[in-house]
């Protein structure tokens, strides 16, 4: 009972911030991204109709309005939606410095993107796993991300997609666990997957190791520990360790026709945002 | 008396503890950081390429040993040069000299005898006390040592010094004892105290920094007032004297001041007041600045003086020269006196001290009865007789006011072919004249004389005989001054008198002219002297209490207890006793001399603790430099915290400009601060709150207010100061005053308020600010007050205003009398008792600080005393600019017509 209910609170507490921030996340992207979109208007039109109350404001089409009393939404030529299953670390490793807030943050903001744009979005090994879209979709994600989960892993562990046909993946991951759990995982989801991202969420401190003295590294659980005397010596084989990571990443992405973004929690996260939009959704 | 001691050696055993903390720092590595961090992962398998020290690096550690130590050393007590402190528990005699030369740090004196005295109760010793300048005991009343606190306590310097030669007989019968002496560290010539106490014990002689200056008595020199200082350390001293007298008003004020400096090798210097000869003449003590002493006070005398005599007659001699009385008197008199001649009325309009008539008999009545006037107001007439006068005095029927006794008709002349009777000499002078003491040359014969009428009187108003009693000069006292006749010529045509010596002499003591120091023994020789007031070891003139008289041969002897330095009184005759005469030196002690306040014991405890403090310090910096901890920026902000911590920088030295500059360039409201901070927050509100209100409702729009120091700051520009006063704030300085009193003189005004509504008193006598008020303005330059009257331009300056509340309703305000010619007839002083800084007060939100009264009245009441505050301020910056509204009722009347 206690549990449940510092969980609701803790959900509470979460996601109507989470999901505020995310929709005005969005909404800056979708602004920007308004203006190109409208030269190429005509191609995927469908029809008229009127509006009918629940439209989105933003779908009603002033000039066809005008000129009769009543509000007419431009409805656009139905196409056979995307599913894009999309998944956000949540393992102890992003607790560090705010990495999995943002992973959290890109995830939902991407999927109310789409899901303005009718496609179907699927968060892998969650109670939002069936691919969906619409509101209802939104929130279950929201709520998905801002539950509290306590037996995480220490690092992220790639969901199974099973049986799910997604046509795009969007990973968003710091992929610091060992290599040979996270790469047959990114195999083995490319090939279910057409298309996908591949997002790499660092610190700057993890990039820089701004390091020195005699200093115990614990991993964000507690589970692994590594103590060094200089921790200033260690600081070219580490940097040149995680380069090999995501140069390995990158390696992959290259080969599964995949693109990649590392992106440090320092950075704007619309950035990431739009970019992962173009990929995501400019591919159409 | 040098080399190091602790106070607690024992502690020092800490330092054993010392080899052990070094096998223990050594033994431990830094501490390891712990930091969660993702990255684990890719850093296990990595091998550590360089290895961090795992033991303390030995720099660190001797750091760390360094503090340690310098903290054990610290708390052991470390003493450089200590005291020899005598665990002796024999009788000891605390002697102290007491006299003048001793008064001027006598609070820290007597702080170190209670000291000393604590120390032997402690240690049990019996103790006598004595003061050198006190009644001695007759045997050594040993008691417990604290019993003679109340004794210490109570004692007050004395204005002499001390008689050692009394102690020393007295000491030299007792047994054995050491001796503790506070001594003033002058030496007197012929007594080897120090000797006499080394003998009987172990002699510790405790002194002052400061060796006392002392001032010989006043001099004149070519009219200008010099007095000497003596004395002197051993470095080069600003000395500052400062010459005071009677303002008109009856205050005393400073007149003058003159520096000089001490140099190290002198004894003494000379101060020249350049004064002008009226001020010269009204000094009435020279006061040595910065030491509180009865021989830093140099009272003025007639000696001091320089009359200014006016010779009635024809300056311009057409017949010989040695004939001419003027000629007589001229050389008589200029060695000592300013002259000045002319005809009777020219010279009445100079105010001379005294008019000498040489023979002049006719004077006309107007002429008469101004020099009549001038008489009573205090003035000397001294008449010559001649030819003239005694054919105008002669067979008077009733008494001249302007001559001591009635004359006969003729006169008599003694001697010579025709006459049977040979010319006559002196008799030796009275005892009741004031020529008494002088000796009267054989030759001098007297040819001729006017005779005066026999009378009752006569005999009392001789001032000098002949042989056969008939007076030669006789005087008498006329209003308040005195009219004196010599019965003779001024020139050596009736007797050889003007020729001889004594003729000087004799005008000296009629107080012609300034007598001669060396003439002094012989005024106070064989006349019995009243004290009329006595100096006190502080150098304070006081009433005498148990006055008792005191012959003239005691009081040319050095001054005592029975003959104490003052103002004696001897009939018509005056002297001043200084307690230095002329050709005192002041020669120190060759004794070595603990000094107070300076004693040579130095703990070095604050010097360890500060190095042990320091040597953390940098042990904190060393140990995260060491760890790698040193990188971060807070942290070398943090160092530079702990390095830079005590570095603060110097007050602004050119704020005191600025703020003059401020106060000359808009109208500032000041109030003087007094030291109690809570008052002067309150005067600060008082003032911006009436400042607001002048700012809404008038042209006058000031800036903030300012407090000021009136000892340190710049006051000149300021058109108003607020002065609240409290019980506690100290007298002011001679400088203070003397700034003050320019302040007030030019056209500043100063607003005292005792802020206690007097609380049923008269005045303010009672209450303690009133007290404190009076103490404060006892120096400064106040006209006579009145309580403001109707009509006065306060009561109309900007509003029309019956009475002047401030928080409290009630005393009356005090403003000068009459206005004054002088600026513009504002009052230099508005004294009143109503706290008006506190109904004027505003917080920094504009609401008023403090209630006043109930309700509506009560804001009435604040209302109105806002509108004194304009009215104040208006008034100050104005004058009597609206004191024409007087005449209004005239004006209006003569319109309606």
């Amino acid at each position: 009972m206690s549990q449940l209910r510092t969980d609701s609170e803790g959900l509470a507490a979460n996601f109507p911030a989470l999901l505020v921030e995310a929709n005005r996340l969005a909404a800056s992207v979708a602004m920007g991204d308004h203006g190109r979109r409208r030269a190429g208007v005509g191609e995927d039109f469908w029809q008229f109709r009127q509006a009918l109350p629940g439209d989105d404001l933003a779908n009603v089409d002033w000039r066809r309005s005008g000129r009769s009393d009543t509000a007419y939404i431009r409805e656009r030529e139905w196409e056979a939606a995307h599913t894009v299953a999309i998944w956000a670390d949540d393992a102890h490793a992003m607790e560090y410095r705010g990495k999995g807030e943002r992973a959290k943050l890109l995830a939902l903001a991407l999927a109310i993107l789409l899901s303005k744009t009718g496609e179907r979005i699927a968060f892998p090994a969650t109670i939002a796993a069936a691919p969906r879209t619409g509101e209802h979709q939104i929130r279950r994600i929201a709520q998905a991300l801002t539950s509290v989960n306590k037996s995480l892993p220490e690092y992220g562990i790639l969901p199974e997609f099973g049986d799910l046909k997604a046509a795009k993946s969007v990973l968003l991951s710091d992929f610091m666990g060992q290599a040979d759990q996270i790469f047959p995982r990114l195999n083995a989801i490319a090939e279910s997957a057409g298309m996908g991202c591949l997002v790499h969420v660092l610190d700057e401190t993890e990039e820089d190791f701004p390091f020195d003295g005699r200093v115990i590294f614990e991993s964000m659980g507690g589970g692994l520990s590594f103590e060094t005397y200089r921790a200033k010596g260690l600081r070219d084989e580490y940097r040149a360790k995680l380069a090999s990571r995501s140069a390995a990443l990158q390696e992959f992405a290259h080969q599964a026709g995949w693109q990649y973004l590392k992106h440090h929690t320092s950075q704007s996260p619309r950035a990431a945002l739009l970019w992962l939009h173009m990929a995501i959704g400019g591919g159409r | 008396m040098s080399g190091l001691a602790f106070l607690n050696p024992w502690l020092l055993a800490g330092l054993l503890v010392l080899p052990l903390l070094w096998w223990l720092l050594r033994a431990t590595p830094p501490s390891p950081k712990h930091l969660r961090f993702p990255g684990v992962n890719l850093l296990i398998g990595l091998r550590d390429v360089e290895t961090m020290p795992h033991k303390t690096p030995i720099w660190l550690l001797i750091l760390r040993m360094l503090a340690v130590a310098a903290a054990i050393t610290a708390f052991a007590g470390p003493v450089l040069n200590p005291e020899v402190r005598s665990e002796d528990d024999g009788p000891l005699l605390i002697l102290m000299d007491g006299g003048w030369a001793s008064a001027n740090d006598w609070a820290d004196r007597i702080e170190v005898i209670e000291t000393l005295l604590d120390q032997a109760a402690r240690a049990g010793r019996p103790t006598v006390f004595a003061s050198v300048s006190q009644p001695i005991p007759q045997e050594m009343p040993y008691k417990d040592a604290r019993d003679w606190l109340p004794t210490v306590r109570g004692l007050q310097p004395q204005a002499w010094a001390p008689d050692r030669a009394a102690v020393v007989d007295w000491l030299n019968h007792g047994a054995e004892f050491d001796t503790i002496w506070l001594t003033d560290g002058l030496r007197h010539e012929g007594v080897d105290l120090a000797a006499t106490l080394s003998a009987k014990g172990a002699l510790r002689l405790i002194g002052t920094v400061n060796r006392p200056l002392g001032l010989l008595p006043l001099q004149l020199d070519a009219g200008q007032l010099t007095v000497k200082v003596i004395g002197g350390a051993g470095a080069d001293e600003m000395v500052t004297a400062t010459a005071f007298g009677p303002a008109p008003n009856g205050a005393e004020v400073a007149f003058s001041s003159a520096s000089g400096t001490l140099l190290a090798g002198e004894n003494s210097t000379e101060l020249v007041f350049d004064m002008p000869l009226e001020l010269t003449n009204r000094v009435t003590r020279v006061v040595l600045q910065g030491q509180g002493s009865a021989g830093a006070v140099a009272l003025a005398d007639d000696s001091s003086r320089r009359r200014k005599v006016a010779l009635v007659g024809s300056s311009i001699d057409e017949g010989p020269q040695l004939t001419a009385p003027m000629h007589y008197l001229r050389k008589a008199l200029q060695p000592n006196a300013a002259l000045i001649e002319g005809n009777l009325n020219d010279v009445l309009l100079s105010a001379p001290d005294v008019i000498i008539l040489p023979d002049i008999g006719n004077l006309s009545p107007r002429s008469a009865s101004s020099l009549l006037e001038w008489v009573e107001r205090g003035g000397l007439l001294v008449r010559f007789a001649g030819p003239r006068l005694a054919k105008e005095g002669a067979g008077q029927v009733e008494d001249d006011p302007l001559l001591p006794v009635r004359l006969r008709a003729g006169g008599r002349t003694l001697g010579g072919a025709m006459a049977w009777n040979t010319p006559k000499h002196m008799q030796p002078f009275p005892a009741n004249s004031p020529f008494f003491g002088l000796t009267v040359p054989n030759d001098i014969e007297v040819f001729a004389q006017v005779v005066a009428q026999p009378s009752p009187a006569l005999a009392v108003r001789s001032l000098a005989t002949l042989e056969d009693g008939t007076p030669v000069v006789t005087a008498r006292t006329q209003g308040d001054g005195r009219v004196a006749l010599f019965h003779v010529t001024a020139n050596a045509e009736w007797s050889s008198l003007p020729l001889s010596g004594l003729f000087v002499q004799m005008l000296e003591r009629l107080s012609i002219s300034s007598a001669s120091s060396s003439d002094t023994h012989a005024v106070l020789a064989g006349r019995v002297w009243m004290p009329e007031r006595v100096l006190d070891g502080f150098g304070r003139l006081g009433a005498v209490d148990n006055a008792a008289p005191v012959t003239g041969e005691r009081l040319a002897e050095p001054v005592g207890r029975d003959a104490r330095p003052g103002l004696y009184t001897s009939g018509d005759l005056g002297v001043t006793v200084n307690v230095l005469r002329v050709g005192d030196r002041l020669a120190a002690m060759d004794a070595p001399i603990e000094l107070i306040g300076q004693t040579s014991e130095q703990s070095l405890k604050p010097w360890f603790l500060m190095a042990a403090v320091v040597l953390f310090m940098l042990d904190i910096l060393g140990t995260l430099w060491v760890t790698g901890r040193l990188s971060n920026s807070g942290a070398m902000r943090a160092a530079g915290v702990i390095l830079l911590v005590g570095l603060l920088p110097a007050p602004d030295a050119s704020a005191d400009e600025a703020r003059a500059i401020l106060a000359a360039n808009d109208t500032v409201l000041a109030y003087v601060i007094t030291g109690d901070a809570n008052i002067d927050m309150v005067s600060a509100a008082g003032l911006l709150g009436l400042g607001n209100i002048l700012t809404e409702r008038t042209s006058v729009e000031p800036v903030a207010p300012i407090g000021v120091n009136v000892e340190t700051d710049d006051i000149t520009v300021l058109p108003l100061l607020y002065w609240p006063i409290t019980p506690q704030q100290s007298g002011l300085t001679d400088t203070a005053v003397t700034k003050l009193n320019r302040y007030l003189a030019s056209g500043g005004m100063i607003v005292f308020d005792t802020r206690d509504a007097h609380l049923g008193s008269g005045f303010g006598v009672q209450t303690p600010n009133g007290r404190a008020l009076q103490r404060l303005t006892e120096s400064l330059d106040i006209p006579p007050l009145i309580p403001v009257p109707e009509g006065h331009v306060l009561t109309r300056a900007f509003y029309l205003l019956q009475d002047f509340p401030g928080r409290w309703i009630g005393p009356s305000v005090w403003v000068a009398a009459g206005g004054g010619a002088s600026n513009d007839g504002v009052s230099p002083v508005v004294i009143g008792a109503n706290d008006w800084a506190s109904a004027w007060a505003v917080t920094d939100s504009g609401q008023p600080m403090f209630p006043v009264g109930r309700g509506l009245t009560g804001q009435r009441q604040r209302e109105v005393s806002w509108r004194f505050g304009v009215n104040l301020v208006m008034y100050v910056l104005t004058g009597n600019y609206k004191a024409d509204q007087v005449h209004v009722p005239a004006f209006l009347e003569r319109l309606g017509q």
